[in-house]
């Protein structure tokens, strides 16, 4: 009997663990935004200049 | 390259599509070697990208990029007000002078390569250090040093990428991150409330054999610990959103949920404390965790359409303010108190204001639902909201104007008319029978069906009609479109369009005159006071002419003073007459024959079908050729196969033959206001279902009456707040797909039912029959819900895509 009682206070505490994570998720704003991950690794990023390289140039130049 | 695949391939293309956003090439087209773009604009983004190493912005199927073909001519300069502190701080969400973060809206981001570019902007702005998009709300987050660039620069090169950031007053529409967040957090309390009370539920659920005692306390004591914070926490909104339901004696969904989790829980609670068991504790758990599902659903697809299509992009957007002795149009943030706006007659009036010259009238049907217009004299005080009855007034702005004045005043209690007429319906014919035996049907049988599938796929619906261009206030309409059997339309601007630039015909004016005749039509806002206002110069007899533009679009576009004075004095507007007031002294009126003659004294000659006009001595016609919106004659012959059309006209009879055919003899001309409204209420009374399509300029009291009431937009200063839907007048054609889809949701609500009783009918002959084990009618209410929830999401998206325009 008190073997159970203490799987269930063991077992709810690793519950209570993983809503602590996901409140945690939640609030730093994980779930604020779930569809631009997804497309944002669509396009790959191709080799190229640094951003010192072309800093300076001026768009309206 | 990809021209020469075009070029070459054996499915090439017949017309050259644009590099940059893929549009036909047609005239002002720039060939240039890396390909044929349609506009200028468009070549020099691609120029820009080019230059700077970005062209992977093209590497997928379709041009990505936003056409610039519009762009021309468009004020940069607007951009300057973000030089303003104030007018920046809404965009400016952090600044330590080291490092500051802005949030621009931009509606034209639509895809991955939207995203891939934008995300690289610190490439084009080396005051950038990264920015972030959120491609669903169509928003872009950039980081940068306020000493290298400013948030006026950002947007400025954010629009000559043709991403033009949206400057507007502070938004509500968007739940903030805060509401969002909470309902997350609901769902996850809930779900873990939810599969921990499962856990204890299961020995007995396999196990028909009675607990140890001590195991059954320990259990209902855990069982009652997780439901509290479920109760107060993940329900708190139903419980709220019912409460105050039930103090406006209306009655919503809401009602009965909160009923059912209340008995579910009240029930449970007194059964363990007798002792007679241990309650329902867990199913109020699921019911919980799956109707915060539904909501999530629900709340996702109503983000898709936030920045898309709401009714903000329906709102007026120019004012018409005297500046330098000019008439201006300006938009209507931008217009700060002191200044002097011009309403024509039936426009809002877009704030608080003083009543400059003579008196005029002002109906506030808009504001308290009275629709008798009130006096208003010289230097009294004008409510935002209030429409001029009659004639145009001028109007000194008390105080700043912003979009949310007129967004909030559409959301205004007054117009929540019982919206939800169906369960309105069903609660008469059922009576309080039905709201009881709803909660014992909520607890009884599997509650997906009614909490889940309706909000799903209804939700679903409005989304989707609402990217499609008719935008609901409410989902629940949905249902309301579904069962409409008589549409009603208003002929001019609805049928016929302000925005195809009508032609116009004149005979017996001289120039000046003329130009009087144009100086009072501007006084009005009707369509065609607005054609003849728009007309390009005088015309002599005969000689017909296009309007210029007239759309407050175009007009903005091009930035210019409208109209020099003079202006119009003691102008009176008699709906269905004609108007007629003072010009520079000298008397001008325009409307019927009658009208003219009873206002200047000598009746004007010319063809029955014309509109006559008089301007002190000189007398003459016009005639103005409105254009049907394209398509819009056979939407109307597909209508009038399931539908009775009605055409309910403001004008004479001039136009009967053309619309003979679609609308038979069903057509009511010289129709006032009152009329219309009268109609409408009649029909209805008889038992029909009405759907009254209208321009809200004459009708909106028929629009308020109507079953629904749907408002044609063409970008125009009018707005009809009573109204239930608003349809982007180019779209209207679309109509019968619209309504056709409207009916597919209702049908999937109800197949939703059937299935839901199904699943019922199954468990209950299964255990009538003893072979149903508690684990598996346990394992049959989530399979249940789920099949609701794919169903009515899934049914509804796979019909969207086939019925809907794209």
């Amino acid at each position: 009997m008190s073997v159970i009682v203490l799987l269930i206070v063991a077992g709810g505490m690793v519950a209570a663990g993983f809503l602590a994570a996901f409140a945690w998720a939640v609030q730093s704003g994980q779930f604020d935004d779930t569809c631009t991950p997804a497309v944002r690794v669509l396009l790959e990023e191709r080799p190229h200049t640094t951003q010192e390289g072309i800093a300076d140039v001026d768009l309206d130049s | 390259m990809r021209t020469a695949s075009l070029e070459l391939g054996p499915t090439a293309d017949p017309v050259d599509r644009c590099r940059h956003c893929g549009e036909p090439c047609a005239g002002g087209a720039v060939r240039t070697l890396a390909g044929p773009f349609c506009c200028a604009g468009c070549e020099s983004v691609f120029a820009i990208l080019a230059a700077h190493d970005l062209d992977g912005f093209y590497a997928c199927e379709v041009p990505p990029g936003v056409s610039q073909k519009h762009a021309e001519g468009r004020d940069r300069s607007r951009y300057a007000a973000l030089d303003d502190p104030d007018v920046a701080a809404r965009m400016v969400v952090y600044d330590d002078g080291r490092r500051a973060r802005a949030m621009f809206s931009i509606p034209a981001i639509h895809c991955a390569s939207c995203v891939w570019l934008l995300e690289r902007l610190w490439r084009l702005d080396s005051g950038v250090f990264a920015t972030e998009v959120d491609l669903l709300r169509r928003t872009i987050v950039v980081d940068y040093r306020p000493v290298a660039t400013t948030p006026r620069l950002i947007a400025e090169r954010l629009a000559s990428l043709g991403y033009e950031p949206a400057i507007t007053a502070e938004d509500g529409s968007a739940p903030p991150p805060a509401a969002r967040r909470r309902l997350y957090l609901q769902l996850g309390v809930a779900g873990f409330a939810f599969g921990n009370m499962m856990l204890f539920s299961i020995p007995r659920y396999v196990n028909g054999a009675p607990l140890d005692a001590g195991f059954q306390r320990l259990f209902d004591g855990l069982n009652l610990l997780f439901a509290l914070p479920v109760l107060l926490f993940s329900a708190s909104d139903y419980f709220r959103n019912a409460w105050r339901a039930c103090r406006a004696r209306a009655m919503t969904l809401d009602v009965p949920i909160a009923m059912g989790l209340m008995a579910l829980f009240g029930r449970s609670v007194i059964d363990i404390a007798a002792g007679r068991g241990e309650g329902f504790l867990d199913s109020f758990a699921g019911l919980v965790f799956f109707l915060l599902i539904s909501r999530v659903f629900q709340q996702r697809m109503f983000e898709r359409i936030a920045f898309d299509r709401t009714y903000r992009s329906f709102l007026p957007l120019t004012v018409r303010v005297e500046r330098d002795g000019a008439l201006t149009p300006v938009p209507l943030e931008r217009v700060r108190a002191g200044d002097v706006v011009v309403v024509r007659a039936h426009e809002i009036v877009p704030a608080d204001a003083v009543l400059l010259g003579a008196g005029g009238a002002v109906d506030y049907a808009f504001v308290t639902g009275e629709a008798a217009p009130v006096a208003v004299g010289g230097g009294e005080r004008v409510r935002a909201g209030g429409r001029a009855a009659g004639s145009a007034m001028r109007l000194r702005v008390l105080r700043d104007v912003s979009h949310s004045d007129l967004a909030r005043l559409w959301q205004n209690p007054v117009f929540a008319r019982p919206k939800r007429r169906w369960l309105a319906d069903v609660n008469a014919r059922f009576g309080a029978w039905f709201t009881a035996s709803a909660t014992a049907v909520l607890i009884v049988a599997c509650p997906c069906a009614l909490t889940m599938s309706a909000p799903i796929a209804l939700g679903t619906a409005a989304g989707l009609l609402g990217r499609a261009g008719l935008y609901l206030k409410d989902p629940a309409v949905t249902l309301d479109l579904s069962r409409i059997d008589t549409v009603a339309f208003d002929k001019t601007g609805t049928l016929t369009s302000a925005a195809e630039r009508p032609a116009v015909e004149t005979s017996g004016f001289a120039e000046d005159a003329w130009t009087l005749v144009q100086t009072l039509a501007a006084a009005s806002a009707h369509p065609a006071s607005r054609a003849i206002a728009a007309a390009d110069h005088a015309g002599t007899a005969g000689q017909t002419q296009a309007a210029s533009p007239t759309t407050a679009a175009e007009i903005r576009r091009a930035d210019r003073p409208l109209r020099p004075a003079p202006r119009a004095t003691g102008v009176i507007d008699v709906v269905g007459q004609g108007i007629c007031g003072s010009v520079s002294g000298t008397r001008v009126a325009i409307g019927t024959a009658a009208f003219v003659e009873a206002q200047t004294g000598a009746a004007p000659d010319g063809p029955e079908d014309a509109i006559f006009a008089a301007a002190g001595d000189a007398r003459g016609w016009v005639r103005v050729f409105t254009q049907a919106r394209p398509g819009i004659e056979r939407a109307a012959a597909a209508l009038s196969h399931a539908h009775d059309l009605v055409l309910l006209s403001g004008d004479h009879q001039g136009e009967r033959s053309r619309w003979t055919r679609v609308f038979g003899p069903r057509m009511r001309f010289r129709q006032t206001p009152d009329d219309k409204l009268a109609f409408v209420r009649d029909a209805r009374e008889r038992g029909r279902r009405v759907l009254m399509v209208g321009d809200g300029l004459n009708d909106a009291g028929a629009l308020a009456a109507a079953d629904v009431g749907m408002a044609v937009s063409d970008d125009t200063a009018c707005m009809a707040p009573a109204c239930d839907a608003v349809i982007d007048g180019r779209r209207l054609a679309s109509l019968p797909a619209f309504l056709a889809y409207a009916r597919r949701a209702r049908a999937v609500v109800i197949l939703c039912f059937a299935v839901s009783i199904g699943y019922n009918a199954i468990g209950l002959a299964l255990a009538l029959s003893g072979a149903l084990t508690p684990l598996a009618a346990a394992l049959l209410m989530p399979a249940s819900s789920l099949t609701i929830v794919g169903l009515s999401s899934g049914a509804m998206r796979w019909s969207g895509r086939r019925m809907l325009p794209a």
